[in-house]
């Protein structure tokens, strides 16, 4: 279980890379686009076409953001009821929070840009959060991998 | 490896906390999935549902008087809703729907078509004349159902699978009939899988003309649509010339058939002779204003061919114009206005032909958005009324009566509404009343935290859709029904015709 634990809080810290990501190039292809000569306004918006690849960029980070983040952040969370490990509730929890806090000042942003700049640094706080969630987790496995690598290097030929 | 140490304390105790550990944690997960698995489960839709089985009544706060059930004793069926059966045709039109590879803009892009082209051939009648339309359904495999936009047709003719008529699957035919009561521009298109049907350019332009004809030379509809993200204008992407001579005047007819709001703007001043095919009462001049054109909405834009030798251009977003003057004659694009025109006073006031203040029904429509399941999918959803679909209103109304309906959207993104088989009236906008020409709509752009106070007398009885006419939105659940009492309809969502309207 700690395993999972660990994992599912570190594939939290690297959905928030990605989102970060696909983003960004989302934002230069656009870039890109516009100054081809391209119009990107709502219809285009709304077309459900892709006028230039990245566009996906938006698509994946819409979908990654209003479904897989909250599934891996809720499956986090149960999973830390089994982990018999202190504070592993609280560090679920609270990356838990993040993640309902960032789509709700994503989806905020729509309306007051502003939050979207809030939806940024809320970003980092959330993959810190993710990250040492995984991090604090010492596993049963974990020191013998860390601890095995060394002997064999001191270990001389 | 982990070494547990043995805690002080009875055996009785250790047992207990035990016991506590193994369970705790099973309840706390039992918290969280059993709702969740509950609200997944309830939004799961049947095989095949009425729409009348649909979310709940709502009368407008006028006494409930037909019973709990949607269904009533003795209810007539739509199907009855026709126009004049004995009457000929004064027009006949065949429409052959097809699933093909379009050309647009050197792109080939999968789409269908209508009599071989996207779009497909504009109809264009005489105010009074009643149509006949033979719908064909050669190719498309979905099926499909044609909905005359605009027009206020007799509910069996609407086009709306699922409620007013079966889809209509390949090899099958289905035969619309109406009067073109009203002279104005519409466009006809799917409401079977309405969203990507549309977009894939399943429709065409509807215009009809008042009987002694219009007073502008100059006369062309021009649908603006975007096919896999390139721009056309009638099918063909870029700008659309039309050759006329110096002086003329001209009726641009400007259809919105994409999912988003469009700005219309010239290259000098024009008046907005039109909106959603009614007349505005004593247009005024126009100049450095834009006309907001919302998804499904028509304007009627009058014009004149500079006398100097230049052309004049008619901007249909910035992305493409219509471009009206004498061959080869040029004309810059205009620079987007800033600001729009505010059709909640402009032109000159005039009788509605109704009393709004007696209206014996008031509806709200709250559009928001929030968390949950909609047909077994989890997300962020359009709520009406805070409800998720299925649990969507049905505004019951009888026969003659006036309507009042509160349209609010408090969601962050604009939302184009589309009552079907009426006309609203904008009373008033975040409360400030109209002081202009009277507004009349059937496609309305609520932009985020606007509200609007229209009126409709429930003159057209059935079982109408009033849904989001970005189509993206309806087939994720923002449809509302109107309903008039004493009607219920055989057509099943899904089933065996596989009825999917949005």
């Amino acid at each position: 279980m700690r395993n999972a634990y660990k994992v599912l809080a570190y594939i939290v810290a690297a959905e928030v890379a990605i989102q970060a990501m696909v983003m960004v190039w989302a934002i230069a292809g656009l870039v890109k686009w516009v100054d081809g000569g391209g119009v990107f306004d709502k219809s285009i918006m709304e077309s459900g076409a892709t006028p230039f690849t990245e566009v996906f960029g938006i698509i994946v980070h819409a979908i990654n953001g209003t479904f897989v983040v909250p599934a891996i952040a809720l499956v986090l969370l149960i999973t830390s009821f089994f982990t018999k490990v202190r504070g592993a509730i609280k560090w679920a929890a609270i990356v838990f929070v993040l993640v309902v806090a960032q789509g709700q000042i994503g989806y905020l942003g729509h309306e007051f840009p502003f939050a979207g700049a809030l939806h940024g640094l809320n970003a980092l706080a959330l993959f810190s959060a993710a990250f040492y969630t995984g991090r604090r987790i010492r596993t049963a496995a974990s020191p013998v991998v860390e601890e095995q690598p060394e002997v064999q290097a001191a270990t001389p030929v | 490896m982990v070494i547990h140490s043995q805690r002080p304390g009875s055996g009785v105790e250790t047992r207990g906390r035990r016991m506590l550990r193994v369970v705790l944690p099973v309840l706390a997960t039992v918290a969280i999935v059993v709702p969740l698995a509950w609200m997944w489960q309830a939004s799961r839709m049947p095989a095949a549902y009425s729409v009348m089985e649909m979310g709940y009544l709502d009368y407008g706060g006028h006494g409930q008087d037909s019973g709990h059930s949607h269904h009533s004793e003795a209810a007539r069926s739509v199907t009855e809703l026709v126009a004049e059966p004995a009457r000929p045709a004064d027009v006949r039109v065949d429409l052959v729907t097809r699933q093909e590879i379009l050309k647009i803009g050197g792109r080939s892009i999968a789409g269908f078509t209508v009599n071989g082209t996207s779009p497909g051939p504009e109809i264009r009648v005489r105010q009074g004349q009643l149509i006949e339309v033979h719908l064909r359904n050669e190719s498309v495999a979905a099926g499909v159902a044609l909905h005359w936009h605009g027009l206020d047709v007799p509910n069996a003719m609407d086009g709306v699978a699922g409620v007013t008529q079966d889809a209509v699957p390949i090899g099958a035919r289905f035969t619309y009939r109406f009067v073109a009561d009203r002279a104005g521009s519409f466009w006809y298109h799917s409401h079977q899988v309405s969203n990507p049907q549309v977009a894939g350019g399943l429709l065409g332009s509807l215009v009809v003309l008042p009987p002694s004809g219009i007073a502008e030379q100059v006369d062309v509809a021009a649908l603006a649509h975007t096919y896999g993200g390139v721009r056309t204008i009638n099918g063909k992407a870029g700008d659309l010339r039309v050759p006329a001579e110096p002086g003329r005047r001209m009726r641009i007819r400007i259809t919105n058939t994409d999912n988003g709001p469009m700005q219309v703007w010239t290259s000098r001043s024009f008046r907005l002779l039109a909106v959603d095919g009614t007349e505005v009462n004593r247009p005024t001049q126009v100049s450095d204003r834009a006309v907001t054109l919302t998804a499904g909405a028509r304007a009627d834009i009058e014009t004149q061919v500079p006398a100097d030798g230049t052309a004049v251009r008619v901007q249909l977003s910035k992305a493409t114009a219509v471009i009206v003057g004498p061959q080869s004659a040029e004309v810059p694009v205009p620079p987007q206005p800033g600001d729009e025109l505010d059709l909640l006073s402009y032109g000159s006031p005039a009788t509605l032909g109704f009393e709004p203040a007696q209206a014996g029904r008031r509806f709200d429509y709250l559009i928001g958005r929030r968390p949950g399941f909609v047909k077994g999918r989890p997300g962020m959803w359009w709520s009406i009324n805070g409800h998720l679909y299925p649990n969507v209103p049905m505004f019951v109304v009888r026969e003659g009566d006036v309507a009042l309906v509160h349209i609010e959207n408090r969601s962050s993104e604009v939302h184009p509404m589309h009552l079907h088989g009426h006309h609203m009236v904008v009373l008033a906008r975040n409360g400030v009343a109209a002081t202009g020409s009277p507004w009349w709509v059937d496609s309305l752009n609520v932009a985020a935290k606007e509200s609007y106070d229209v009126a409709f007398v429930a003159d057209n009885p059935g079982i109408w859709m009033d849904h989001c006419h970005n189509l993206k939105h309806a087939a994720d659940g923002m449809v509302a029904h109107l309903m008039y009492e004493g009607f219920d309809t055989p057509y099943r969502i899904a089933g065996p015709a596989d009825n999917r309207p949005e």
